[in-house]
C-alpha cells in the first residue's frame, strides 16, 4: 500500500466526524433553506415551488411578533443572567472561600427539563410556593404579560452560574499588581472597576455575553415545557414557532422559510461571535 | 487552552492589610442574595420530593417540611414505563458518549498535530455549527430519517447527538493534544512507530482525562436532550425528558410530589458528571477565548 501524506492521514482520521457533520448538520440546513421556497407537508409526498409566497405570507403577519417574543426572551434572557453572574463573580473573586463557587453550579448543571417542571411547580397558580409567599393568586403562566418575565426567570435561574464560572476565570487572570498599583495612586473601588477589571474582561465578558445571546435566540426546551409558546402566542419564539408550524401544523414550506430568516439573523451574530473569538 | 479554575483562595496578606472591609461585606451580601435565587428553588424540589401529597396540595405551602415520606421515590422505583425511559436513556447516552469519544479524539488529533489544506477552515465550521438552530435542522433531520427508516431508532438520536457534542469534545481534545510534545512523537516515529501506532499507544493514553471528561459531556448533553428525544424517538424508545413530559404533565392535575423525586433522580447522574468535569469546563466551553 502506497504510504499516505500527512495530509491524507489528517483527512483520514476527520473522516467520521466529516461525514455526521454532512449528514446531520450541513445536508439539512441546505435542505431546509431550500424548502423554504416550496409548498411541502411533514406528512404527504411531493412538493410544489411557490418562489416566495411563504416568505411574503410571513412578513406579512406571524414573523414580527414571533421576532419581538424573541428578541424580548433574548435580551432579557442574556442581560440579567450576565450582570448577576458578573456580580457574583466579582463576590467570589474578593476573597470569600472557593467552595462557595460550587454550590452556585446546581440550578446550572440541572438537565433543562427539570429546571422546567421545578419552576412549573413554583409558578403554580394553585399550589405554588411564589404565590403562597407573595398571598397573591396569580396564574403566573397563564397571562400573557407574566408568562414572558416567569419565562425570563426561569431561564435566568439555570443560565447565571454558567455566566459566573466563565467571569471568574477570566477575573483570576487580571494580574493583582494592576489593582495594587491603581490602589497605590488613590483609585477607590469603583474607579479601580472601572479602569482595570472592565478593560481586562473586555474580551471574555463580550465572548460570553454574544454566546450566552446567541444560544437563547434558538432556546427552545424551557419555554416550551412552561408556557408552549402560550398564552395567545405571548411566548412564541422562533424556535417553539418552527416546531409547532412544522411537527404540529404539518407545515413544512411555512416552518422552513420562517427557520430560513431566523436564520439569517443568527448568522449575523454568528459573524460577530467567530471575529471575536478569532481576535 | 483549558483554564483551570483554581477555586480563588484569598491571599492571607490581602485579609491583613485591610481587617474590616467594606467591600467584602458588599460581596457576603451579594452572594446570600444571589445565592438565595438560585438554592431556594433546588431546596423547593428536593422538599416537595418529600412532602406526603396531602401536604403538598394545601395552600398556602408550608415551607419547612412538617412531615416528611419516601413514597414518592417508592412509586418511582415500581413504575415499568419510568423504567423502560431511563433504560432507553442509558442505552442511548452511553453509546453516544462511547461513539464521540472515538469520533473527536481523531477529529482533535488529526487538528493538533498536523498541518494541512482546509484545517483552518474546517475549525472555524466545528466552531460554529453548534450556534445552528436545533429546532430548524430538526425539522429537515426529521425527513432525512423518515427517508432513511432510521425514524424512531436508537440509531436516530445517537448520530444527532454525537454529532452535537463534538464541536465541543473536539476543541476540548485539540487543547489537550495540543500539550502532548511532538518530540515524543517524533522520537515514535525514529522507534520506527507508525503514525496510526504513534496516535494509540502514545497520544490517547496521555490524553485519558480528557477523553473520559468528553466522553461525560457527551452523556450529559444526550442524558438532557428533549426536543430530538421528543421527537425522532418513536414512544418505546423515548428518553427520560420527554418521557417525564408525557408522563406527569397534561393530565388533569400533575403529580408534583411524584414528578419532583423524579426529577431528583434524573438529575443525579448528571450533577455526578459535572463534579467530575468542573475543571474542563471553562476551556471547552470557550474554546480557546480565555487564555491563562
Amino acid at each position: 500500500m502506497r504510504k499516505l501524506t500527512n495530509g491524507q492521514f489528517a483527512w483520514l482520521l476527520m473522516a467520521p466526524g466529516v461525514a455526521l457533520f454532512l449528514a446531520i448538520i450541513a445536508y439539512p440546513l441546505v435542505s431546509a433553506l431550500v424548502t423554504g421556497f416550496f409548498e411541502q407537508s411533514l406528512v404527504r409526498p411531493g412538493r410544489t415551488f411557490v418562489g416566495l409566497a411563504n416568505f411574503a405570507d410571513l412578513l406579512g403577519g406571524d414573523f414580527w411578533p414571533v421576532l419581538r417574543n424573541t428578541l424580548v426572551f433574548t435580551i432579557g434572557a442574556s442581560v440579567i443572567p450576565f450582570v448577576l453572574g458578573y456580580v457574583l463573580a466579582l463576590a467570589l473573586n474578593s476573597g470569600l472561600p472557593g467552595w462557595l463557587r460550587g454550590v452556585f453550579l446546581f440550578p446550572w448543571v440541572i438537565p433543562a427539563v427539570v429546571v422546567s417542571f421545578l419552576w412549573l411547580w413554583i409558578f403554580n397558580a394553585n399550589y405554588g410556593v411564589l404565590n403562597g409567599l407573595l398571598g397573591t393568586e396569580i396564574s403566573w403562566l397563564g397571562q400573557p404579560g407574566t408568562a414572558m418575565a416567569a419565562v425570563i426567570v426561569t431561564k435566568t435561574w439555570s443560565s447565571f452560574p454558567w455566566m459566573m464560572v466563565m467571569l471568574l476565570a477570566g477575573l483570576q487572570t487580571m494580574p493583582k499588581e494592576l489593582h495594587e498599583a491603581a490602589s497605590v495612586d488613590g483609585a477607590g473601588t469603583i474607579r479601580r472597576f472601572r479602569s482595570v477589571t472592565v478593560p481586562h474582561m473586555k474580551g471574555i465578558a463580550g465572548i460570553v455575553f454574544l454566546l450566552e445571546f446567541i444560544w437563547n435566540f434558538q432556546h427552545f426546551d424551557t419555554i416550551y415545557v412552561l408556557t408552549g409558546g402560550g398564552p395567545a402566542g405571548a411566548t412564541k419564539t422562533f424556535a417553539v414557532a418552527v416546531y409547532d408550524t412544522a411537527f404540529k401544523g404539518f407545515d413544512l414550506g411555512h416552518a422552513t422559510a420562517l427557520g430560513g430568516l431566523w436564520m439569517v439573523l443568527l448568522l449575523v451574530l454568528m459573524v460577530f461571535y467567530l471575529r471575536k473569538e478569532a481576535s | 487552552m483549558t483554564v483551570t479554575l483554581s477555586a480563588s483562595v484569598p491571599t492571607t496578606s490581602a485579609r491583613r492589610r485591610k481587617p474590616v472591609n467594606r467591600s467584602r461585606v458588599a460581596a457576603w451580601i451579594a452572594v446570600a442574595v444571589i445565592g438565595l435565587f438560585g438554592l431556594a428553588p433546588v431546596y423547593w424540589l428536593v422538599v416537595t420530593a418529600l412532602t406526603p401529597d396531602e401536604r403538598a396540595f394545601s395552600f398556602p405551602p408550608s415551607l419547612i417540611p412538617t412531615e416528611i415520606t419516601f413514597d414518592h421515590f417508592a412509586k418511582l422505583a415500581e413504575n415499568q414505563q419510568l423504567f423502560g425511559y431511563l433504560v432507553n436513556s442509558v442505552i442511548v447516552s452511553v453509546i453516544t458518549a462511547v461513539l464521540s469519544v472515538i469520533v473527536s479524539a481523531y477529529m482533535a488529533y488529526a487538528f493538533a498535530k498536523f498541518r494541512y489544506r482546509g484545517r483552518r477552515s474546517l475549525m472555524h465550521l466545528v466552531l460554529a455549527s453548534q450556534l445552528f438552530p436545533q429546532a430548524l435542522l430538526l425539522v429537515t433531520l426529521y425527513a432525512v430519517f423518515s427517508a432513511t427508516g432510521l425514524l424512531g431508532s436508537y440509531t436516530a438520536l445517537i448520530l444527532s447527538f454525537t454529532t452535537f457534542t463534538l464541536p465541543l469534545c473536539v476543541w476540548m481534545l485539540k487543547g489537550i493534544f495540543d500539550t502532548v510534545p511532538s518530540t515524543l512523537m517524533e522520537a515514535a516515529a525514529i522507534d520506527g512507530a507508525s503514525r496510526w501506532r504513534t496516535l494509540h499507544t502514545i497520544a490517547l493514553p496521555l490524553a485519558a482525562p480528557g477523553l473520559i471528561a468528553a466522553g461525560l459531556f457527551a452523556f450529559v448533553r444526550a442524558w438532557n436532550d428533549f426536543i430530538f428525544a421528543l421527537t425522532l424517538a418513536d414512544p418505546a424508545r423515548q428518553t427520560l425528558p420527554p418521557g417525564l413530559v408525557h408522563t406527569y404533565l397534561g393530565e388533569f392535575q400533575t403529580a408534583w410530589p411524584d414528578l419532583m423525586a423524579a426529577s431528583f433522580v434524573v438529575s443525579l447522574p448528571v450533577i455526578a458528571a459535572f463534579m467530575f468535569l468542573q475543571r474542563y469546563l471553562v476551556g471547552g466551553l470557550t474554546a480557546g477565548a480565555v487564555k491563562g
